[in-house]
């Protein structure tokens, strides 16, 4: 284990901050010259045994130097990681045998030294009195600074200040140690020494009560960090049992036994006195800080469980935070919540209940259980009415006795003998309510009704932003596949208007939204015949846009089949009226030209009539009889369908739209209506229909005064007869249109 | 918001549906509302007052479409009276007087029940 320990010291030494690496070289190697020096000069004074004043008080100095480098050493090696409890104690534990049991072995094992009679003047003396003196101050800067991590535990700029002064004070009292020569009996000496040691004491005492870290540690922890003080105490006893005589060792009832460090004492002294003073200082605090800890951590074993069950709220409070982090999976942000009344220890059981997005508020629905199964929840617990209770209180309900409660309909054994039910509110709306549950009446006190509710509070906030995320994801869905059906739809209609000699063509449609009814189509039936289609589906948005779609595939099956209008439509009514909701119908202008017979045939179910025009100014609606698809599906629509045979004649426009193209409105809401529509033919009617269609389109946004604002799908359909080959006049109308334009190449 | 609205009046055995505004896709449920009221009622004598009745859409016109059948079936029907002539249009392009009885003034719709019925 301490090669355990040394190692991972020496993993914190093997990563430290950049300039912290080249201070404790430097502080190594001043630390060996002031070593060697104070070495040096003992083996000299020793030798020659007449040192001078003035070479005296260099070595002293010389000595602080020393200390004072290994003191910084070993706190810039303990810098970098800061000591839990156990680990403050464990450390010194360690570090102390080692260091003890080497200067026991220094001592016991290399022959010579002291011994009952005078000091011999040997090299062994010197070498064991600084092999000694390094030990033991390694182990008592160790010990601490050790125990300052400790004490600074939640430190406060008083707990700082008293550790400062306390350290202040065992200078100044082996500074003044210095001074008092040994068996000196001035009296200013002692008054001195008094005036360090009282107030090191003083603070020593204050500082020890520096324990707040042993309500934070959990039984096994403390368990462990009685184990190690009781041996520190043993340690701190053993190595202070070394006999020998020192001044300031007068009142150790130990003093003349020989214990593990036999005369270890006279050489601390010898070396240091100061150093000693110092050590057996912090020595002195070791032992109090030591039995402090000891008696504390004893007197509180026994609250642990409370401390440690606050601590686990704290911890599931804490582990709130996450919950932001859960946003994106709703189901596991549920069972988080659920779980957390159980898992902090405040409950026994628990469930959650939302409003279900399907019934809303009325009925709630359990989406998640701990400790119970739904089953036993729906069997025991009226989660209605408390839901209900909730909602319109917005207020926590507490039951210290559940089964005396009528929405309870539990026995003792059931575990839900005391209930507590909070609402889970976010901006002021109710989402849900957690309900909590413990096997024994009076289950919850105060400070658990509290906890819960901050508790709620929070779960309530995450389950909210988990809601508006998915709602967001809903939508871009949603917008995503609107924009996917807006593609298809556009695919739907021709990418291409036919080429037709001496026919020229125009077409553009316009949906209100992404989708939507209209339709318009060509098929060339054979070298010299073209069916056109205009139609409309009833309503808008996507369920016209199917309706649309099915069209289509009429269209363009069918008319190869049974190209006459009557024909067509009366098949395509039929084909129609099965898949068609009730209230859903299509109106639809068909017609085929023929360019040999130079003839065109029309018919209307229920659309709106096709303008027609000649080079002489004749315009007219073709009013024909006809049912929109869908409103008969019995023989109504093709007995009452009329068709109508148009001969053609060069320079004959037809102007095929859907209504809303009439029924555009104004700014003052007038409609443009058809005479508007009719003006606008007649006077464009010697344009070509590219251009035709193009001034049609002007002359509307002429009167919506530029404010093209859609509420339905317009379609315009522009056929123009030449009646000769023009050659590829058949021009593509170039879609310069608005707002969700379905162009056309 | 919405610039449409049913009212209930009832002559004899028939129930009178006076529109007015504006019924198109977004009021038509309103109109459907008022429609299935006569039926759980068990109303099935009808008539649609659309003197005061601005404008009607494709949708509009769909609500007749969705109940006829099932009012029809139980022996009533639905007259439509007084439409205004820019209104009665948008019927008469979809062939609607061909399916439904469309008339002039209420008194002729509520007529036209009594002889029927008698």
């Amino acid at each position: 284990m301490p090669t355990g320990l040394l190692s991972r010291l020496k993993q914190k030494e093997g990563l430290p901050r950049p300039g912290a690496r080249t201070q404790r070289v430097v502080l190594v190697f001043f630390f060996a010259i002031f070593f060697l020096l104070s070495t040096s000069y003992l083996l000299l004074t020793w030798n020659t045994g007449h040192p001078s004043t003035l070479l005296e008080v260099v070595y002293n100095l010389v000595i602080v130097a020393c200390y004072g480098t290994l003191w910084l050493l070993i706190a810039s090696l303990f810098r970098s990681e800061r000591a839990t409890p156990a680990k403050a104690f464990w450390h010194t534990l360690v570090l102390g045998v080692l260091l003890i049991g080497l200067a026991f072995a220094a001592l016991r094992l290399i022959p010579g030294g002291f011994s009952e009679a005078e000091v011999p003047l040997t090299l062994t003396t010197v070498v064991k009195m600084s092999v000694l003196n390094l030990l033991e101050a390694t182990f008592f800067f160790i010990l601490l600074l050790r125990f300052r991590d400790l004490m600074l535990f939640k430190r406060t700029r008083t707990s700082e200040r008293n550790w400062y002064l306390m350290l202040g004070f065992m200078v100044f009292t082996a500074f003044v140690s210095f001074f008092a020569t040994p068996g000196g009996d001035e009296g200013w000496q002692d008054y001195l020494l008094a005036m360090g040691i009282v107030p090191s004491v003083a603070f020593m005492a204050i500082n020890s009560f520096r324990i707040s870290w042993i309500v934070h540690l959990s039984f096994k922890d403390k368990m462990a960090s009685i184990g190690l003080t009781i041996l520190l105490l043993v340690l701190f006893g053993l190595s202070f049992t070394y006999g020998g005589t020192a001044e300031l060792d007068t009142l150790n009832p130990l003093r003349d036994v020989e214990g593990l460090l036999p005369w270890a004492s006279k050489y601390l002294t010898l070396y240091s006195p100061a150093l000693s003073t110092f050590m057996m200082l912090a020595g002195v605090f070791g032992i109090l800080y030591c039995m402090t800890a000891l008696l504390s951590l004893l007197f509180h074993l026994p609250t642990t469980g409370d401390f440690q069950r606050r601590a686990d709220e704290m911890a599931v409070m804490h582990s709130l935070t996450d919950l932001v982090n859960q946003v994106f999976d709703l189901e596991k942000l549920v069972s988080t919540i659920t779980a957390s009344p159980v898992e902090a220890g405040s409950a026994d059981s628990s469930w959650l209940a939302v409003a279900d997005p399907e019934t809303g508020s009325l009925r709630p629905r359990v989406i998640a259980t701990h400790n119970i199964v739904p089953a036993v929840v729906a069997e025991l617990v009226d989660t209605d009415a408390f839901y209900h209770e909730v909602l319109l209180s917005k207020e926590p309900v507490l039951l210290e006795q559940a089964p005396a409660d009528h929405r309870v309909d539990a026995n003792p054994g059931d575990g839900l003998s005391s209930l507590l039910v909070i609402p889970l509110s976010a901006r002021s709306e109710i989402l849900g309510a957690l309900f909590v549950a413990r096997e024994v009446t009076h289950g919850f006190e105060k400070d658990d009704v509290e906890a819960i509710s901050v508790f709620a509070a929070q779960a309530a906030l995450a389950l909210d932003n988990a809601r508006l995320f998915e709602e967001q994801i809903e939508r871009e869905r949603l917008s995503r596949e609107l924009a996917i059906a807006k593609e298809v739809q556009h695919k739907l209609l021709p990418q291409h208007l036919p080429m037709v000699e001496g026919l020229t063509l125009a077409a553009s449609s316009v949906s209100a939204q992404e989708v939507g009814g209209d339709y318009y189509d060509f098929v060339e039936l054979d070298d010299q015949r073209l069916a056109f289609i205009v139609g409309d589906v009833s309503g808008k948005g996507t369920s016209a846009a199917f309706y649309m779609a099915e069209m289509q595939g009429v269209f363009q099956s069918v008319a190869h089949i049974a190209p006459d209008p009557h024909d067509f439509l009366t098949h395509a009514n039929r084909a129609l009226a099965t898949s068609l909701e009730k209230n859903v119908f299509i109106s639809v202008i068909y017609g085929v030209i023929d360019l040999e017979s130079e003839e065109v045939m029309l018919a209307r179910a229920g659309h709106c009539p096709a303008a027609t025009i000649n080079l002489t100014g004749e315009a007219r609606y073709l009013r024909s009889q006809g049912l929109g698809l869908g409103l008969d599906r019995g023989t109504l629509f093709h007995k009452t369908l009329a068709v109508e045979h148009l001969a053609l004649q060069p320079g004959d426009v037809f102007v095929l739209y859907t209504d809303g193209f009439v029924e555009s409105r104004g700014p003052g809401g007038e409609e443009y209506g058809y005479d508007r529509l009719l003006d606008s033919v007649c006077k464009h009617r010697h344009e070509d229909a590219p251009d035709l269609h193009a001034s049609l389109l002007r002359d509307l946004d002429r009167f919506l005064g530029g404010m093209r604002q859609y509420d339905d799908d317009m379609t315009l359909v522009v056929l123009k007869w030449h009646g000769i080959d023009l050659g590829k006049t058949t021009t593509e109308k170039q879609e310069n249109y608005p707002i969700g334009a379905v162009p056309l190449e | 918001m919405s610039n449409f609205s049913v009212g209930f009046r009832a002559n004899g055995t028939v129930q009178v549906l006076s529109l007015q505004g504006e019924l198109d896709a977004h009021t038509a449920s309103e109109l459907e509302a008022a429609i299935q009221k006569c039926k759980d009622d068990s109303k099935y004598q009808i008539v649609v007052n659309g003197a005061h009745l601005q404008y009607i859409s494709s949708a509009g016109l769909g609500v007749f479409m969705a109940y006829i059948e099932e009012v029809r079936e139980e022996g009533g029907d639905i007259k439509i009276a007084a439409l205004q002539p820019k209104v009665f249009n948008v019927f008469d392009l979809l062939g609607f007087p061909m399916l439904f009885d469309i008339v002039e003034t209420e008194e002729e719709a509520i007529a036209l029940f009594q002889n029927g019925a008698s």
